[in-house]
């Protein structure tokens, strides 16, 4: 008769016990592995909106790597075209994207609005990122060097122009001088947070250069890769290539760019660690009654195990061995919760709240995560070991002859 | 007193044991001193608190003495650690209870089997063991069901199978009977008895029960904590006279023959 055995049975004797404290377990379980779910499947993402948009990799300037530009392109990076082909020849490169970023005041002749611009390639940028799918009215950029404008909504209703409006886009140029070019509004877009929409102009690279009055001179390139890429092994080769072409460039990660992915994955990491830490508290705290109950009760049976041999150790491995079936068994009906109620919410459609500052809500959508199940098992296994352990040790320490005459 | 000439199963010498009531020390055994041999049959009677179940707790190892020394085949016992103490009880010690104490969520066999198996033994073997004693006791069509569809007797078949599990050397009885009716009762202790013969184990009673005592080859009577009497071990494996077995005062016990 094994202890895992002796440990059954003596759970499936005290029903009512048992399945008061399965259900904490399971309740425990399934919280633990649908927050782990929700968590997951927002990260990835976030994660995956972040690298569409700002790429894998950036090829900057090491300049830009430690100081913020005090005029336009002031770090830019020069012959982007052909530090552009060097890099798009490595093979697990998918896109190179040349970028460039610009400030300045866009007008319809009566009003003046202030942007954030960025000058793209608008074919591969298409291709590449979100960018089509954020167009709300009208169209996304059609050619780099055509008069196509696309405005973030706040800046257009700020601006009070519609698609196939012209306007006036005003910026200095790296030297210093002030230049201006007309575009047309060919869409709008919502790039998901107000504060941005507010200023958020793309146009084509040849319009930028033409407002800049630079040429080959980019403010970054963004390099997307392909599926399955080693991020560092590949970032590793480009910085050699490109240095080797004579191009002073950094390589900048994703990770390190996206701020705001760190701090939302902090914060839900903070999120989930304190909703965890209550759980592990109210698992630990019901177990430890439940098992200190359960070795009350049994009082007597201890005495009469340990009278007939069984060892100290063999008594607290006996309700340390319950406690673990009872968190394993917990597990599995906490993980069948967790998937019907996965099931259920994910065919719920429910759109949760936008969070602050964004302008749009997330449907919400639990992932199957499997790290969050097995994390599941082993915090509530480790949860029920520790609640067993204080009751299994006094168990095992009572004497031999109070625990024969217990009532 | 030593009982016989063979060598000593266990020995107690000057054993003393209080417990702690409240907050005043009531004494429960005093300088008690007792030899038991192997296959003895020894009742330990005497009133209610005289110290019966105390001294088969410590003889049992179930309890330390507060002063004195208790040996088991040599062995002292207050050198023995709570591990060794468990291995001696399980390898060397059967125990039976008034209340039968059987492991409920256990059948019959299974409860048998637990002490063979803790031993170390193989599953086969346990279980092997536990169906011949199962058998011996009377038991062996029962030998499936739990503890709790078993009545009273039934029960104390089972405690006295699992008390021979392992082939002791000694069973401690605390009351066998007390929770039986009186058939039942002679029929336990004939069993105690022939089991005991047959198998070679020396049986130890704490009891105030005359059928107990009348079936005894030894019996040491205490009176608060101290030992009183003690017949030695009668020759010839018969029932001793009932003069040896009366208590201190001379009211003869209603032995059953």
């Amino acid at each position: 008769m094994s202890s895992w055995n002796l440990a059954w049975r003596n759970l499936v004797r005290q029903k009512r016990r048992t399945l008061l404290m399965g259900s904490v377990v399971a309740f425990g379980f399934a919280a633990f592995a649908l927050a782990g779910g929700f968590i997951a499947q927002s990260f990835e993402g976030l994660k995956e909106g972040t690298i569409r948009s700002i790429g894998d990799l950036q090829i900057v300037d090491k300049r830009a790597v430690a100081r913020n530009e005090e005029s336009t392109l002031e770090f830019g990076l020069p012959d982007a075209g052909r530090a552009r082909s060097i890099a798009a020849r490595d093979p697990a490169v998918a896109a190179v994207l040349p970028r460039i970023e610009f400030v300045g005041l866009a007008t319809n002749g009566a009003k003046s609005v202030p942007y954030l611009g960025v000058g793209v390639d608008p074919q591969p940028e298409a291709a590449a990122t979100l960018a089509r799918e954020l167009v709300v009215a009208g169209r996304y950029l059609s050619a780099a060097d055509g008069e196509d404008v696309v405005l973030g909504t706040g800046l257009a209703s700020a601006l009070g122009v519609k698609t196939g409006d012209r306007i006036t886009l005003m910026a200095t140029t790296p030297d210093g001088s002030l230049n201006a070019v007309d575009g047309v509004v060919s869409g709008l877009v919502d790039v998901r947070i107000k504060e941005l929409n507010d200023r958020y102009l793309a146009a084509g690279i040849g319009l930028v250069s033409r407002l800049l009055e630079t040429s080959e001179t980019v403010s970054k390139l963004v390099v997307f890769l392909r599926k399955g890429s080693d991020e560092n092994r590949v970032a590793r080769r480009l910085e050699q290539s490109l240095t080797a072409a004579g191009f002073p460039i950094a390589i900048r990660h994703w990770a390190e760019l996206a701020v705001f992915y760190g701090q939302v994955k902090l914060l839900y990491i903070g999120i989930f660690g304190f909703v965890g830490a209550v759980l592990v508290v109210i698992v630990i705290l019901s177990a430890a009654i439940v098992m200190t109950m359960s070795v009350t009760e049994r009082t007597r049976e201890i005495g009469t195990l340990r009278a007939i041999g069984t060892r100290p150790a063999g008594i607290q491995s006996m309700f340390l061995a319950e406690g673990l079936v009872l968190a394993l068994t917990g597990c599995v009906a906490g993980g069948l919760v967790a998937l019907i109620v996965r099931a259920i919410l994910n065919a719920s459609g429910i759109v949760l709240p936008p969070p602050p500052g964004a302008t749009h809500g997330m449907p919400i959508n639990v992932k199957f995560y499997p790290l969050a199940y097995f994390a599941g098992v082993a915090a509530m296994a480790g949860t029920m070991l520790v609640a067993s352990w204080f009751p299994a040790r006094r168990a095992s320490r009572i004497s031999i002859v109070d625990a024969l005459t217990h009532v | 007193m030593q009982s016989t000439g063979r060598p000593l199963l266990l020995s107690a010498r000057s054993v003393s044991k209080s417990y702690r009531l409240g907050a005043a020390i009531v004494p429960a055994i005093r300088d008690v001193t007792l030899e038991i041999s192997p296959e003895e049959f020894v009742a330990i009677q005497g009133p209610s608190g005289s110290g019966k179940t105390t001294l088969l707790n410590v003889l049992g190892l179930l309890d330390l003495a507060d002063a004195g020394e208790v040996r088991v085949e040599g062995k002292k016992a207050a050198d023995l650690s709570e591990n060794a103490k468990s291995d001696l009880r399980r390898d060397r010690f059967g125990f039976v209870f008034q209340t039968f104490n059987l492991i409920p969520v256990l059948s019959a066999e299974e409860n048998v089997a637990y002490p063979v198996a803790l031993a170390g033994k193989s599953a086969a073997e346990s279980h092997a063991r536990a169906v011949e004693l199962l058998s011996a006791v009377g038991l062996g069509e029962k030998a499936a069901v739990r503890p709790d569809l078993l009545s009273g007797g039934q029960r104390q078949r089972v405690a006295i199978a699992r008390a021979l599990a392992n082939r002791p050397a000694v069973v401690f009885a605390d009351e066998p009977t007390a929770n039986l009716d009186s058939k039942t009762a002679d029929e336990i202790l004939d069993l105690m008895r022939e089991m005991g013969k047959e198998r070679e184990v020396a049986f130890v009673f704490a009891t105030h029960d005359p059928r107990v005592v009348a079936r005894a080859r030894r019996v040491v009577s205490l009176k608060d904590g101290r030992v009183e009497s003690d017949t030695g071990t009668l020759s010839g494996g018969s029932t001793p006279p009932e003069e040896s077995r009366r208590p201190p005062g001379g009211i003869p016990w209603r032995v059953r023959e």
